[in-house]
């Protein structure tokens, strides 16, 4: 029987598969301090989330969860252009793009 | 024992013919490469009347054995504060959107195969066929830009890393222009599968005019007489998608010695001028696929063909086979004639400034492909309605 | 039993994705890290291949493979980053509270999907869909049913570009920090 559900691949594998992605982009987020990579992380996570979509409008028979791809995917671009051109604006002063140093911008 | 289903045919021997078929495109890239670096050579040599390739043996043809000679004894070398896996890793990645996107082309009419005793296979010259085809290959042709990344990062070297950003930047900015011209491609052929869009230029250049179908029988229905400013902006691009002249920044020799692959030499050298040739291969493809009609040939359709060699050598699979080459070698010469265009390019034209190269892509061509894209809308519209 | 091409997909293509979003969190030069992101674009996009999504795979090569991750790499590279010591936060009590909260989440999760198996398998399960079918569907799906939001995501698409460039300018240029 376990055998049979490993191979047998449905829709829980790729929902854990998600989760673990997600798991993965969360702690990323957390405990870096690198403020790219912590935009990296942050699209790990929503790209965990894509594929989420994608298996339940597959293994629904759906369409409607790959056009909600098309919305997550538009704002991950706009988060890494904003996120990129605040970074590069953070590198300029500090020659450094530490978390930590976005302490100094308020004022 | 669980049963494994590969999807690749519906028995072992059409699996068997398909996995075969794959490694075959692989080394028809591959091969074309000597022939390509022979015409390079020899027709930059009669332009710049330079020694040797066109001197050396009959029709030059002794300089490319020298050429492989060296490639293959230069010695091996790396340099030592370099990251050894990426810059080893990166002249792979070099043939890798080359060979996957040369396998989703269709090169030929498809063949249907049958014997007495052995089911109908049937064989599409082509390596998959994805439906989606365009996006396939916009997507992967974007991928080559790590190849680049890795090989200036890899090399710790600040021309290579240099000639690596300037590649990726001008990498990025001409994609859009490319993928915005095929636009105005996919709203008149209405698919992504480059087997339809063939199909859809056979026969002379037919339209709806005001509610009335024209037939303009002294021309084919290539997709050039629809979209000829889609087809410019296309060809202007997949240059600068392939690090050619006049775009060739990333290694402009006088300004980065020689680009992202200064560190490169021998082998790996040459696995980055396969690289380059394979785009310039898939390019010259998707010209001829898009533009000119495929494996189209004017004037016949491919029952015609299959009936003409029947009429020698009788029905069956010879004939089958006699016309899928007819047509390939069809195919096969308009991408040799736009290799031709694209190599004999690089020796007449100077090379853009860095900043003229980006006014050109996003306030030139950019601009005009969008043009393009809302022009055909609007006259599609107006025709059809 | 029988492993389709799918089922084999999955256990390669998710070993990849997992194996490199490990790599994104655990190497301490963030170009590594950007790279490893890539690979695990590429990875996802062939497991939306393999799950029939055709178009959004592509898209996905395009968009997050072709032009976000190659943006991050090119600015890491721009910034000649060298291997972080401090790379990760500081404080052992923090990480464990950070651990434990992360590891209860996809627990969470996992129970949530192992409970639930039984109704999720029910379901029914689309033939073989031609890319061109599909993304037809998807493109009806598009303009008709979520056009407004579709046209929003390109008004927020031109404010965002033209934030990122009055940002990048400030003092005058990429270069101008002297």
């Amino acid at each position: 029987m376990p055998m049979n559900s490993l191979i047998d691949v449905g829709l829980s594998h790729y929902l854990a598969l998600s989760a673990a992605l997600f798991a993965i982009g969360m702690l990323g987020v957390l405990m870096r301090r690198n403020v790219i990579v912590m935009m990296m992380s942050i699209e790990l996570m929503l790209n965990a989330v894509n594929l989420t979509f994608i298996a339940f409008s597959r293994f629904r028979d759906n369409m409607d969860g790959q056009a909600m791809v098309f919305f997550v995917m538009t704002i991950a671009a706009a988060e890494a252009a904003v996120g990129l051109a605040l970074a590069v604006t953070i590198f300029k002063r500090f020659r450094e793009v530490n978390i930590r140093y976005f302490e100094h911008l308020k004022g | 024992m669980p049963q494994i289903q590969l999807g690749l045919g519906v028995d072992s021997t059409e699996t068997i013919i398909n996995v075969i078929k794959m490694f075959a495109l692989f080394l028809l890239m591959v091969q074309l490469v000597p022939l390509l670096v022979w015409v390079e050579r020899r027709g930059s040599a009669f332009i710049q009347n330079r020694y040797g390739p066109n001197r050396v043996g009959p029709l030059g043809l002794l300089q490319l054995l020298a050429d492989a000679v060296k490639f293959l004894f230069k010695e091996e070398f790396r340099p030592k504060k370099g990251v050894a896996f990426m810059y080893y890793f990166a002249p792979i990645m070099a043939l890798l959107p080359g060979a996957l996107s040369f396998a989703s082309i269709p090169l030929s009419v498809p063949i249907t195969l049958q014997g007495e005793n052995w089911g109908p296979y049937n064989f599409v010259l082509q390596g998959y066929d994805l439906g989606i085809g365009i996006v396939f290959i916009l997507g992967i042709s974007s991928l080559g830009v790590y190849s680049l990344l890795m090989a200036g990062w890899g090399s710790s070297n600040k021309y290579s890393l240099m000639g690596a950003l300037r590649a990726s930047a001008q990498a990025i900015s001409y994609e859009l222009a490319l993928s915005l011209s095929l636009v105005g491609i996919l709203m008149v052929y209405g698919t992504f599968s480059f087997t339809e869009i063939v199909a859809q230029q056979q026969g002379p250049l037919t339209f709806n005019f005001m509610g009335q179908q024209q037939v303009w029988s002294f021309l084919p229905n290539w997709g050039i007489f629809y979209q000829p400013l889609g087809a410019l902006l296309f060809f202007a691009a997949t240059f600068a998608e392939a690090n050619r002249l006049p775009f060739d920044l990333p290694e402009a020799e006088g300004e980065l010695v020689a680009g992202f692959h200064t560190e490169y030499a021998g082998f790996k050298l040459l696995m980055f001028y396969i690289g380059e040739y394979g785009h310039m291969l898939v390019a010259s493809c998707l010209l001829a696929t898009f533009y000119f009609g495929g494996y189209n040939i004017p004037g016949v359709t491919p029952a015609e063909v299959t009936a003409f060699f029947a009429s020698y050598v009788g029905e069956g699979n010879l004939s089958q086979i006699l016309t899928a080459v007819t047509y390939h070698v069809s195919l096969l010469l308009r991408v040799l004639l736009f290799l031709w265009v694209f190599i004999h390019v690089r020796w007449t034209l100077p090379r853009f400034r860095y900043d003229q190269l980006m006014d050109l892509g996003w306030k030139t061509m950019l601009p005009w492909a969008l043009f393009n894209a809302c022009a055909t809308a609007v006259i599609l519209w107006l025709f059809q309605s | 039993m029988t492993l389709t091409a799918q089922d084999l997909l999955f256990y390669i293509l998710g070993g990849l994705s997992l194996a490199s979003a490990l790599g994104v969190l655990l190497m301490t030069n963030p170009i590594y890290s950007a790279l490893c992101l890539a690979l695990t674009m590429v990875s996802l996009a062939g497991l939306y291949a393999s799950m029939q999504a055709w178009f959004v795979a592509g898209v996905q090569l395009i968009v997050y493979a072709g032009a976000v991750m190659v943006l991050f790499v090119m600015v890491l590279m721009l910034f000649d980053l060298k291997s972080e010591i401090k790379a990760f936060s500081r404080g052992a009590v923090a990480g464990f509270m950070k651990l434990v909260a992360v590891g209860l989440m996809t627990g969470a999760f996992l129970a949530a999907i192992y409970n639930s198996a039984d109704t999720l398998l029910g379901t029914s399960l689309a033939a073989h869909v031609d890319g061109t079918v599909s993304t037809k569907a998807l493109a009806q799906l598009l303009f008709g049913k979520y056009v407004f939001a579709f046209e929003a995501m390109g008004v927020l698409l031109l404010i965002i570009a033209i934030g990122a460039v009055a940002l990048s300018r400030i003092e005058g240029g990429t270069h101008a920090d002297e």
